[in-house]
């Protein structure tokens, strides 16, 4: 046979490929390097759990007899749409129609470790980053985040459709007694040069057994018939009839409750319940725990548990933390931004000299943004079973990180891991809180007072929103020098703010594993490094010490930063007297990509035709998760500081289209995370407590409020970008700099609705 | 007591005051109606009652006997996706479908109330929270199932 070894694209696949089966040899699976992992012999035989009938051709798909091919899909389907994109890189390759398809989520074993998730920043930014991304591959990392999983998936996903379709042409070629390079394969079927057919189904167990050699050629972007078609998604039609599984729909045989109690205040601690007897005795209620995480009440349905919850008394130690505030942090925010930086992570040219030179005129404006939860429409649970003798464990949860599943459960319970089975039904939204550890650990813990049991634990909405892992308050300090041409001549930017990556991989993985906050990323992401020609720049940043819990929130850094630097770039352009727009594109030289999203950005708002009366647009360019997302907002003055959202618009480079429709829905919901942050989100904090509990007191926005989004997606011929969180990070700006443009008054801190401003 | 849901009897025994929300959800495990809030705010838990869409979460069981409970489970009619649910996979509507439940009841409702919306119409109906965003698929699924539904009485009148 003539499988030819060039590739279509470039090496940095190649050494994903090779990456991932490091994660195979931390793990003892796979013992040769040589070939890769969807030819490796022991990765072919290891066929995953829970594939249903016929025969496993390598880790992601299995043929059934009548053809049905079963896609292992190591993502968690959140509404980004792994669960549809993702096996289209593998229809395409295995010539197979997408209605043939049925989705399983694997147990999360090695070959399907997310290499990307650690390196999805600009490359080479420290030095830590490749040490990161090999990491996340010898750990065997599975999980869903940092908008990976196409970026990921889509070298490894196409080649385990190829490879598949090559063993079946093997297979059927030898029954034929032909040269494998006279048959081919079309939907579903192998066929000859006399036009015989056989069909994946019948030629599965034969395929099973073929050695490839090499890896096939996989197709060009010309010859795609399922990649970058608007595939209806799969998992829509039981999202429809109430059918679809999340998590809290678990209901294994004997099926318990239990609802928690957090400790009140931030680093609080649990010590003794006063009236343990009293709830024991209230109706179905089954036990009353407590844990090192908290107390918890068990029993036969979530209502009586929640409500016996709710009626302990507890005897609480504050942690030490009972007098943090709002206030508080944000004067030590501002303390920070005076302070030497911690780190300088971009610093060309002489930023302090023109800003000190008398002749300058410096401009400065200084931001903040709040906490923010993450709100998850789904709240937080996780159903567990533990076996009375402890030989088994089973799981049933929607979580990001579905490897660490098992090492958290393991912790807890000491349990081997290789004793845990986890199951991954849907996720009601992710957003970054589902990868967090807590809930987990405390539903294993839970689980642990009651053996024998499949006991599932949840948050009530007012305990999901008090004890969330946030999206931590921000503070920017800008000054800029800006000539009379309009060129920046000096750009400073100061930020103040907890480490998000310190603060997250150490409840994740232990503080061994967590990067310093001089080196987290995250924090930079979407603030240093931006497109426009600067010739004198400095972005530094301090790190604010708090007890509080900060997490990765739906575009993380990006999700303050991009406000932060795309309100400013628009007070540069005003004193400049320049157009928002006109004044960005002039500083793109030499990055074609954003100033092609810039262009078309302006052609599908009509900005430079002059506005209707009341009208005003706002614009912001940002690029993050690989992706480049320009947005304008159009709004409509209806009464003094108060405004209708009346459109968006949105242009996206991200590289090659897996799912434009995908991909579009991704910028609509993107768009209104963004606005429910940047008009209503707050969460605050009195004696070490957040103030909110449950939507009534944060708010987001419904339909009414939700603008008309129109989305643009660039024909870029790249490797793709991410798509689930780079809608969101514009948005803000977008509306803000749309206010400045109607009002003159320049929004320096979220939420908008706090200063004043109405939304109709 | 007696509940009367998607066309049958359930016989249980509960305390009166329990949610409608839980009754369906743990006492007789349909788990297509949600809980988000548990206030009233979110939306998720509607059901119709007596054909008007109702937040289950703050409902006590014992004010939906005698009643007509229709859940997400019973709005296709012997298999037949509604004209809703039809224009909501046409418009490909769900994002992580947690709150698909509640908005299409809803949606329901206000169709039935209100067969040919306005945008103002659908503005002040459709309350429901959507963390994922798909209130513009919302809107313009309504539009079509609108459009669906006026065809189908065409052809059965
Ligand atoms: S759960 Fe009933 S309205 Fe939110
Ligand atoms: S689709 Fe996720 S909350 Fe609506």
């Amino acid at each position: 046979m003539t499988i030819k070894k060039e590739r279509t694209r470039g090496q940095k696949w190649t050494r994903r490929a090779f990456i991932g089966t490091g994660g195979l040899l931390a793990t003892g699976l796979v013992i040769g390097v040589a070939g890769n992992m969807y030819m490796n012999k022991a990765v072919k035989k290891y066929s995953g759990t829970g594939m249903g009938e016929g025969e496993s051709l390598n880790a992601w798909l299995r043929i059934a007899p009548d053809g049905t091919v079963t896609v292992a899909v190591p993502r968690a389907e959140m509404g980004q749409g792994v669960n549809t994109s993702l096996p289209q890189l593998i229809a395409e390759e295995l010539e197979v129609d997408m209605s043939r398809i049925k989705v399983i989520h694997p147990q999360p074993d090695a070959p399907y470790a997310n290499t990307f998730l650690l390196s999805n920043s600009e490359p080479n930014f420290y030095d830590g980053y490749d040490m990161m991304e090999k990491v996340a591959g010898t750990l065997a990392l599975v999980t869903t985040g940092g908008s990976t999983s196409i970026r990921d998936g889509y070298t490894n996903m196409r080649y385990a459709g190829a490879t598949a379709r090559e063993m079946l042409i093997s297979a059927a070629a030898d029954k034929w007694a032909v040269e494998p390079t006279s048959c081919r394969a079309e939907n579903g079927f192998v066929i000859n040069e006399k036009n015989e057919r056989l069909s994946y189904g019948e030629l599965a167990l034969a395929a099973k057994e073929v050695d490839l050699t090499e890896l096939p050629e996989l197709k060009k972007p010309s010859e795609y018939k399922v990649i970058g078609k608007p595939v209806q998604r799969l998992d829509i039609p039981e999202k429809v009839n109430g059918t679809a599984e999340f998590s809290i729909d678990t209901r294994p045989e004997g099926l318990l409750y239990a609802a928690m109690r957090h400790p009140e205040t931030i680093g609080g601690k649990i010590t003794s319940i006063n009236n343990k007897d009293a709830i024991s005795k209230m109706p179905g209620v089954k036990k009353v725990v407590l844990t090192e995480f908290g107390a918890a009440v068990i029993a036969d349905n979530t209502w009586r548990a929640s409500n016996a919850a709710k009626s302990l008394d507890v005897e609480e130690e504050d942690g030490g933390n009972g007098d943090l505030s709002t206030a508080m942090i944000s004067a030590k925010m501002l303390e920070t931004l005076d302070e030497a930086p911690l780190a300088t992570p971009e610093n060309e040219g002489d930023v302090e000299s023109i800003l000190t030179d008398e002749k300058s005129t410096v401009i400065e404006g200084t931001y903040e943004v709040p906490y923010l939860a993450h709100a998850a429409m789904e709240p937080l649970n996780c159903t567990v079973k533990i076996a009375e003798d402890n030989s088994s464990i089973e799981t049933w949860v929607g979580s990001q990180g579905a490897s660490l599943v098992k090492t958290w459960i393991s912790d807890v319970t000491n349990i081997d891991a290789d004793k845990i089975l986890v199951h991954t039904p849907y996720l009601g939204g992710g957003f970054g809180r589902r990868g967090e550890p807590d809930f987990i650990k405390i539903a294993a813990a839970v689980s642990m007072e009651m053996k024998g049991v499949p006991i599932q634990t949840i948050f009530s909405r007012e305990e999901d929103m008090r004890n969330d892992m946030y999206r931590p308050a921000a503070m920017s300090r800008f000054k800029a020098v800006v000539e009379e041409n309009g060129d920046i001549n000096a750009w400073d930017n100061m930020m103040a703010l907890q480490s998000v990556t310190n603060n997250a991989i150490t409840r994740w993985m232990g503080s061994m594993m967590a990067p310093s906050p001089a080196k987290d990323i995250m924090t930079i992401e979407g603030a240093a490094h931006l497109p426009y020609n600067i010739k004198n720049k400095r972005v530094a940043f301090g790190n604010v010490e708090l007890p509080i819990k900060v997490g990765f929130w739906r575009s993380v850094g990006s999700s303050q930063n991009a406000y932060f630097t795309e309100s400013f770039m628009d007070e540069c352009a005003h004193a400049a007297g320049q157009d928002p727009y006109l004044f960005r594109k002039s500083k793109l030289k030499g990055h074609p990509r954003f100033e092609a999203v810039l262009d078309k950005l302006a052609e599908i708002s009509n900005w430079t035709s002059p506005a209707e009366p009341n009208r005003f647009k706002g614009i912001a360019l940002h690029k993050s998760f690989g992706s480049i997302v320009g947005q304008v907002a159009e709004i409509e003055k209806v009464g003094e500081k108060e405004f209708k959202i009346d459109k968006f618009f949105c242009v996206i480079d991200c590289g090659r289209i897996v799912n434009p429709d995908t991909i579009e829905a991704q910028m609509e919901g993107g768009i209104v995370f963004g606005l429910s942050a940047a008009m209503f989100g707050e969460i605050t904090w009195t004696d070490g407590s957040v103030d909110q509990y449950n939507f009534p007191q944060y708010d987001m926005v419904r339909l009414s409020h939700s603008p008309k989004v129109s989305t643009h997606i660039m024909d870029v011929d790249e490797y793709p970008g991410g798509v689930g969180e780079p809608g969101t990070p514009p948005a803000a700006p977008a509306l803000t700099n749309a206010l400045f443009a109607a009002t003159g008054q320049r929004i320096r801190s979220l939420p908008i609705a706090k200063q004043g401003y109405k939304f109709v | 007591m007696e509940l009367n849901i998607n066309g049958k009897s359930h016989n249980i025994t509960v305390e009166d005051n329990m949610p409608l929300l839980w009754v369906l959800r743990d006492e007789l495990n349909m788990t297509g109606t949600k809980y988000g809030c548990g206030v009233s705010s979110c939306g998720a838990c509607t059901v119709l009652i007596d054909g008007v869409a109702t937040r289950t979460c703050t409902l006590p069981v014992v004010a939906a006997v005698g009643k007509e409970i229709k859940t997400i489970e019973g709005i296709a009619a012997e298999g037949n996706l509604s004209a809703v649910q039809k224009a909501w996979i046409e418009h490909q509507v769900p994002q992580c479908g947690y709150c698909q439940s509640g908005q299409i009841v809803a949606a329901e409702s206000l169709l039935d109330a209100t067969p040919e919306p306005t945008d103002e119409d659908i503005d002040k109906a459709m309350t429901n929270i959507c963390r994922c965003g798909t209130y513009q698929r919302v809107r313009a699924a309504i539009h079509t199932a609108a459009k669906y539904r006026k065809e189908s009485a065409t052809l059965l009148g």
